[in-house]
């Protein structure tokens, strides 16, 4: 008997220094875990046994044997303290038929627990096992926590590698995006980027602009992600979202869609974009840091989306601007740049367009025969529309002054053709006039134009006579002239309402009266002084206003 | 600017690139134009030589798994070979060895093909 005993205590002697040196010479915990499992199986005849490991004050799954579904992931993780209490956990022993549980101690730490399954025989496990399997894992106790230790410390590395493999990633893109680049390429580099940290191929990028979205890249299916975003309200999210079946009733429909999570794109914490991820290839969830790389990422690449936006409006602003310095420039060699000498007849025009090009035109034309024809005109509108109804007009008379037409004839052609070329209620209030250098005589129709002043002797004669405004019906009633025979002295004053309408800074118009008070002061002055002596009068008026209209003026006096 | 090269090769329904230099965010584009070329010609079967390669960052890992699934589709694949130890650690600590085929020899890639 005494034989027998001192057998099984030899036995458990031998079997306590074979496991003591083979957990020893490793530090590889699973490796060990693994041993203990298998040698506390041959020992007591179970078939079943987990460990667990304290970790951050909890107690974590680690390994087992035996154990059958999901007995991983339904392992109740439970604070150290009060792992005794935890019904969860008792609840899981009892479901997986875990009978025996004994503590695992290093220098009077927790570093584990060690649940051992039903003996095959039956037995209760008896003191004596107690005794040997606390001798038994007091052996493991130094091997295990020096290779949790290791393990923990290669965890604490591969995670510091991986932040610095981050960091490394994020200042290669933040170099990329510091110069200004395309959108499709910024979007792109960051799809890169984020499926190469992160092992995912499926993604989509969106950004909001005007109040609508813009899907920039897509690697899901196009129109359920078009439907997806209406529905999510994708601008209210300023959070990355972790996308799973357990969430609201949009989020369940992302997750059966593929997506898992959700990163905001956000300038000054305004929501400019989104990133969505499909499922990792490797199956892993997504961690804190794999959350905070996409924020990252993202928030360099709506900064540089952003610039690229800004930056394509102020290219094509300046290409507007560039293109309309050039259509002021081609408007001004549409203007006489030289005006016609005549012996009787002085001659001084001004203009000047409010923006860079106007609807107000004027001209002075050799005519064959000699005489001088006079043009004023001022199309409806501002900017661009005018001026090109303006350069229309300019064509129009340019060619009619060429056909030695009378000027009611040529006055019923010139609107006919300007009536056929405009719409949208579009007009010309229009003024012109034929200057016979011999015989100083003066005929003229006005159609619709601010009537020119001819000042005699502190006397204001108004050229009215003419007919309907320019380029609103094609004409039915011909217009009319009128012969003025000019004398000596006299001063003609053609201008637009630029002039007259000219406002100064408590919205006063400069107004016919001023103008005509002024002109019966102009008296003895060359047509260039009185043209001028105007000219400053409306600047005085203006003074710290910006230009309102366009303006001109034709000043021409008789020698 | 650290230079990247990227270059092709042929042997038999294998395709090999040859890949040098840095790959980053700045030349990651190049790589994506050489396996666009390889999806033109419709060949799928990829092996990616990495004898050259001294650093890799996310975007240029980005454009394998950017591609691997259309390889992959098409009964081909991505395989890689030849890493420096330095540079393959980067690929572990990613976790693509869960996910693509690592060789020490080019051969060795090329003859999984077949």
């Amino acid at each position: 008997m005494e034989n027998a005993i001192n057998k099984s205590t030899l036995r458990n002697l031998s079997a306590l220094v074979d496991f003591g040196n083979l957990i020893n010479s490793s530090l590889d915990t699973k490796f060990i875990l693994n041993n203990l499992l298998l040698t506390c199986f041959g020992k007591f005849h179970t078939t079943k046994g987990l460990f667990a490991t304290c970790y951050n004050n909890k107690l974590q799954f680690s390994i087992s044997k035996g154990l059958g579904g999901n007995y991983k992931e339904e392992f109740p993780e439970t604070e150290i303290d009060d792992y005794l209490n935890s019904t969860n956990l008792k609840e899981y022993l009892i479901k997986n038929k875990l009978v025996h549980s004994q503590e695992v101690y290093s220098a009077n730490k927790l570093i584990g627990v060690l649940f051992l399954g039903e003996r095959l025989s039956g037995d209760k496990y008896f003191d004596e096992d107690i005794k040997f399997l606390q001798t038994f894992l007091n052996i493991t106790a130094t091997a295990l926590e020096n290779s949790i230790s290791i393990t923990q410390l290669k965890e604490v590395n591969r995670n510091l590698d991986n932040k610095v493999h981050q960091l490394s990633s994020l200042f290669d893109l933040s170099k990329e995006f510091g110069g200004i680049l395309e959108i499709p390429l910024v979007s792109k580099l960051l799809g890169f980027s984020i499926i190469g940290q992160l092992l995912v191929t499926k993604y989509a990028i969106i950004i909001f602009r005007d109040n609508k979205h813009e899907i920039i890249e897509s690697r899901f299916d196009i129109e359920v992600l078009e439907q997806i975003i209406t529905l999510l309200k994708a601008e209210d999210i300023t959070k990355p979202v972790i996308c799973n079946s357990k969430l609201n009733a949009s989020q369940h429909l992302l997750f059966s869609m593929g997506i898992e999570l959700i990163v905001p794109m956000q300038i000054k914490q305004k929501t400019k974009g989104l990133i969505l991820l499909g499922r990792r290839n490797t199956g892993e969830s997504f961690t804190k840091s794999d959350i905070e790389f996409v924020s990252s990422v993202g928030g360099l690449a709506i900064i540089s989306i952003e610039n690229s936006i800004l930056f394509k409006e102020t290219l094509e602003k300046q290409k507007l601007e560039k293109d309309l310095e050039i259509a002021k420039k081609i408007q001004r060699n549409l203007l006489p740049n030289k005006l016609p000498k005549m012996n009787n007849f002085e001659i001084a025009a001004f203009n000047n367009a409010a923006k860079q090009v106007g609807g107000d035109y004027y001209d002075a034309i050799k005519l064959a025969d000699g005489r001088i024809l006079i043009a004023i005109a001022d199309v409806s509108g501002k900017g661009v529309q005018a001026a090109l109804l303006m350069a229309n007009l300019q064509a129009f008379l340019q060619a009619i002054s060429k056909q030695n037409k009378e000027l009611i004839e040529a006055s019923n052609l010139l609107n006919d053709l300007v009536s056929e070329n405009t719409s949208d209620g579009r007009f010309i209030t229009f003024f012109w006039g034929i200057l016979n250098d011999e015989n100083l005589q003066f005929e003229s129709v006005n159609m619709g134009h601010n009537p020119p002043l001819i000042i005699r002797n502190g006397e204001i004669i108004k050229l009215r006579i003419g007919g309907m405004l320019m380029g609103v019906m094609p004409t039915i009633t011909p217009y009319k002239k009128e012969t003025t025979q000019l004398v000596k002295n006299d001063l003609l004053i053609l201008f637009t309402d630029g002039i007259t309408e000219a406002m100064d800074e408590k919205q006063n118009e400069f107004s016919d009266e001023k103008l005509e008070e002024l002109s019966l002061k102009l008296k003895s002055n060359s047509a260039e002084n009185s043209l001028n002596k105007i000219l400053n009068e409306v600047n005085k008026h203006t003074k710290g206003t910006e230009q309102s209209d366009d303006i001109t003026c034709i000043v021409i006096k008789v020698k | 600017m650290a230079d990247f090269n990227v270059s092709s090769r042929i042997d038999g329904d294998v395709n090999l690139i040859d890949v040098k230099g840095y790959l980053d965010a700045h030349t990651a584009p190049d790589l994506e134009n050489e396996f666009n070329k390889l999806i033109e010609r419709k060949r799928f079967k990829v092996v990616v030589n990495f004898s050259e390669l001294n650093y890799i960052s996310s975007a240029g890992l980005g454009v394998f798994m950017a591609y691997v699934e259309t390889m992959r589709e098409q009964s081909g694949d991505i395989k890689f070979s030849n890493l420096k130890d330095d540079v393959y650690s980067i690929f572990d600590l990613l976790g693509f060895p869960v996910l693509y085929e690592f060789y020490k020899e080019e051969k060795e890639a090329i003859q999984k093909f077949r």
